[in-house]
């Protein structure tokens, strides 16, 4: 057990850190773009590409870094602290996770290599779980392929050059790419709660596409997995950025002739804060390693944890805007930013309530299984 | 990143755990739960300590010169996992291994550690820390008894209170004031006392739950042999916090504890119909048990982060304060949802019972409060008023 960064994290910290404070600052970069449907500029996602961060999880093979989910983690933490709104949760972990979670084939190569070199933005969809119906269809006719369906909710699909979809097919389910430049292809954004975060809704009229493998349900749900552990490591970030704003303003804001954090009540919100940030943090530390160096069973009890904590992470949001006070509740203020990003979190793939409850069945279940089976009956 | 254990803690785990199998009986765990009122239950408790330790599972954590194993922070940790997860009595001498013997190895004499360290181990003797005072409960440092020097004695006068179990000890590591001139840190000086001195009276303390694990302890006049003196004179405030520099899993027990404790209630739950059907199909008592399971994962991560910290030279201290705060509201959220749950006589009263005794967690050993201040002051940096 080693549970302390190595050099090399935190120097990819570093790196990290040091472009988005000088490139793609909160007021310079994040909120020009909030109302922007790519979240991004052609110059920062080069940038992005040229300091080797597309690329961490793509194998070395196909032209990247082949590192795991920790290091995914740390470039997470940042863009998550930056409030970020570029696609790199999408393309560079789901998008590159889903061609090598998938028994892939064909171009794969050719987009994994795309997308460490930063020439190709990929997204991946649908992940909801146990969908009434497929989202999307494919039909082949000879060598050709085309998807017709709706994926109700898929991230950074107008920044994406390349979707990646779950359609079911005769073999069960595959995975397809289908060009977003496709005229057969509509992307409409969604209403979401954090503008940082840009969500759409993409309808295939009988979509041009090319089965790149199948989709097997554990696949699938490694996938998921990666997904939820990701925007967990994001919204950690998000969390710890406000604590440190948070606390630097109660030493700060004097009324009542001392500092507010001088006051009891207001260090122990903070004290608050800081005791759900690091919860979290243990958390989306092992749930991360788990993505790469554990079992499927724990990879996926470790991911279940980190979305099922959300709700609670996402008080920190509410916390730090009660001790901002008024200034906290102002458009101008960075606050809301955060808790918008933390309850986007919180509501990605279903709110915490059901999570929760599938952890407390899930722990039925392994202390009393035979009362959990006769739940089945 | 590496949240795996290498093979040699995991034998150490198969070690310990075997032999807990073949050791431990159900005679044993039911007297830990009845605690120190019942004298059958007691010495019982007892006779396990004096198998442990003669098994060399007491004391794994002490060095091989004082009966321990030294064990490695991994193996500390896996004890811990493994003596909760099999029900094993907290030790009687729990405060005396943990936090006297520690002080006893760094200040005692060569006769002080041969004389007390393996009876302390083995429950032959039983140890209590007078700390806490009427007037000097979080504020320890303003503590009042004095012990004033007189010939080859110190006359000691004074009351301590929440002395766990005082009115069982032969022996209590004493905390006094021999300097009442110099400033409050810098005046106090530790004694170690034999409780069968003259004047020294210990009353059982009764906590609201009706058990008398704690004893008020009154000292008129008593003459305390010079040699009692442990650390330098005035120097008992270093004493007091003294840590075992190879004590380094203590957190450990933390999550051990409350794991249980959940796996204890789901296991009562199991067998609990409400309002007619089986309390665990309720999807209300899930999310709670989940969000109790997140929190116990959870507050187990937060301790391995601790002790990966200290090993890697860091400070743990942040997360280990932390998780103490963090241990206290889980085990009364438990609490809360068993009594909420099973109610006055569900489960033999067991839940009813811990709603009440869990109001401790929060209180003993510092007040979360004054845990929240330390945090405020010493992790944050926010100013002090």
């Amino acid at each position: 057990m080693n549970l302390e960064p190595t050099e090399e994290q935190l120097s990819l910290r570093a790196t990290v850190r040091r472009f988005l404070q000088e490139k793609a600052s909160v007021a310079d970069h994040v909120r020009p773009l909030l109302d922007d449907p790519t979240g991004m500029t052609d110059a920062g996602w080069l940038a992005l590409a040229e300091l080797g961060t597309t690329g961490l999880l793509v194998p070395a093979d196909h032209g990247g870094a082949g590192m795991t989910m920790v290091e995914a983690g740390v470039v997470l933490d940042e863009l998550g602290a930056g409030l970020h709104p570029g696609p790199w949760l999408s393309s560079a972990v789901a998008a590159t996770r889903a061609l090598t979670r998938v028994p892939t084939a064909g171009e794969t190569g050719k987009l994994l290599a795309g997308i460490a070199d930063g020439s190709t933005i990929a997204t991946v969809g649908p992940l909801e779980p146990a969908a009434p119906r497929p989202a999307a269809t494919a039909t082949a006719d000879g060598d050709a392929v085309t998807l017709r369906g709706e994926i109700a909710q898929i991230a950074d699909a107008a920044a994406a050059d390349v979707l990646l979809v779950l359609a079911s097919d005769d073999d069960g389910t595959g995975l397809y790419a289908v060009d977003t430049s496709s005229p057969y292809v509509a992307v409409t954004p969604r209403r979401s709660i954090d503008q940082t975060r840009k969500v759409f809704r993409v309808t295939l009229h009988d979509a041009p596409a090319r089965r790149l493998g199948p989709a097997p349900a554990e696949a699938i749900q490694a996938l998921v997995d990666d997904v939820l552990v990701a925007s967990a490591a994001d919204a950690l970030g998000a969390a710890r950025a406000l604590l440190d704003l948070t606390v630097a303003h109660a030493k700060v804001r004097r009324q009542f002739g001392q500092p507010v954090g001088a006051f009891q009540a207001v260090a122990h919100l903070c004290v608050d804060m800081y005791e759900t940030v690091e919860l979290a943090r243990g958390g989306v530390l092992h749930a991360l390693w788990a993505a790469d160096a554990a079992t499927p069973a724990q990879r996926h009890r470790a991911a279940l944890r980190a979305k099922a904590f959300a709700g609670r992470l996402a008080t920190v949001g509410d916390t730090a805007i009660q001790v901002f006070g008024g200034l906290g509740y102002t458009w101008e203020h960075d606050s809301h930013l955060y808790l918008k990003r933390l309850l986007s979190w919180s509501a990605l793939l279903g709110g915490p309530d059901s999570y929760l409850r599938e952890v407390g069945s899930q722990l039925v279940h392994e202390l009393n299984p035979q009362g959990a089976d006769h739940e089945h009956q | 990143m590496d949240f795996s254990f290498p093979p040699e803690v995991e034998r150490f785990r198969t070690e310990l755990r075997g032999w807990l199998t073949a050791n431990l009986t159900d005679d044993t765990i039911h007297a830990a739960r009845r605690g120190t009122a019942d004298p059958h239950a007691f010495e019982t408790v007892r006779v396990w300590n004096r198998a442990l330790a003669d098994a060399g599972w007491a004391t794994v954590a002490w060095p091989p010169q004082y009966g321990g194993r030294g064990a490695t922070a991994l193996e500390q940790l896996v004890y811990a996992e493994e003596t909760i997860r099999a029900r094993a009595p907290l030790p009687v001498n729990v405060i005396g291994l943990n936090n006297i013997a520690p002080a006893i190895m760094q200040y005692g004499t060569e006769s002080q550690k041969h004389a007390l360290l393996p009876r302390m181990a083995r429950a032959d003797d039983i140890w209590c820390q007078g700390m806490s005072e009427p007037e000097a409960g979080s504020d320890l440092a303003s503590l009042r008894t004095r012990a004033v020097r007189d010939g080859d004695s110190f006359v000691v006068t004074g009351q301590k209170t929440w002395t766990s179990l005082g009115h069982h000890a032969d022996w209590c590591q004493l905390y006094v004031r021999t300097d009442p001139d110099a400033p409050k840190h810098r005046g106090i000086s530790c004694l170690v006392v034999r409780m069968d001195l003259p004047g020294i009276e210990a009353r059982p303390l009764v906590a609201l739950n009706g058990d008398a694990d704690f004893a008020e302890v009154f000292f008129d006049e008593v003459r305390v042999p010079a040699d009692a003196l442990l650390g330098p004179l005035n120097g008992g405030w270093q004493v007091a916090t003294t840590t075992l520099s190879h004590e380094r899993a203590g957190a450990a027990r933390l999550y051990a504890e409350q794991r249980l404790r959940l796996e204890e209630l789901v296991t009562d739950l199991a067998k609990t119909e409400v309002d007619g059907r089986h309390a665990l199909d309720d999807p209300v008592t899930l999310r709670r048990l989940g969000e109790l399971a997140v929190r116990v994962d959870y507050l187990e991560l937060l301790c391995k982060r601790s002790i990966s910290a200290s090993l890697a030279g860091a400070d743990g201290f942040a997360s280990a304060s932390l998780a103490k705060t963090v241990w206290g509201e889980l085990g009364q959220d438990i609490a809360a949802l068993g009594f909420d749950l099973l109610g006055a006589d569900g489960a033999d009263g067991r839940w009813a019972q811990f709603r009440l005794t869990s109001r401790a967690l929060t209180i003993a050993g510092g007040t979360t409060q004054v845990n929240k201040n330390i945090t405020a002051g010493r992790v944050l940096g926010l100013p002090r008023r």
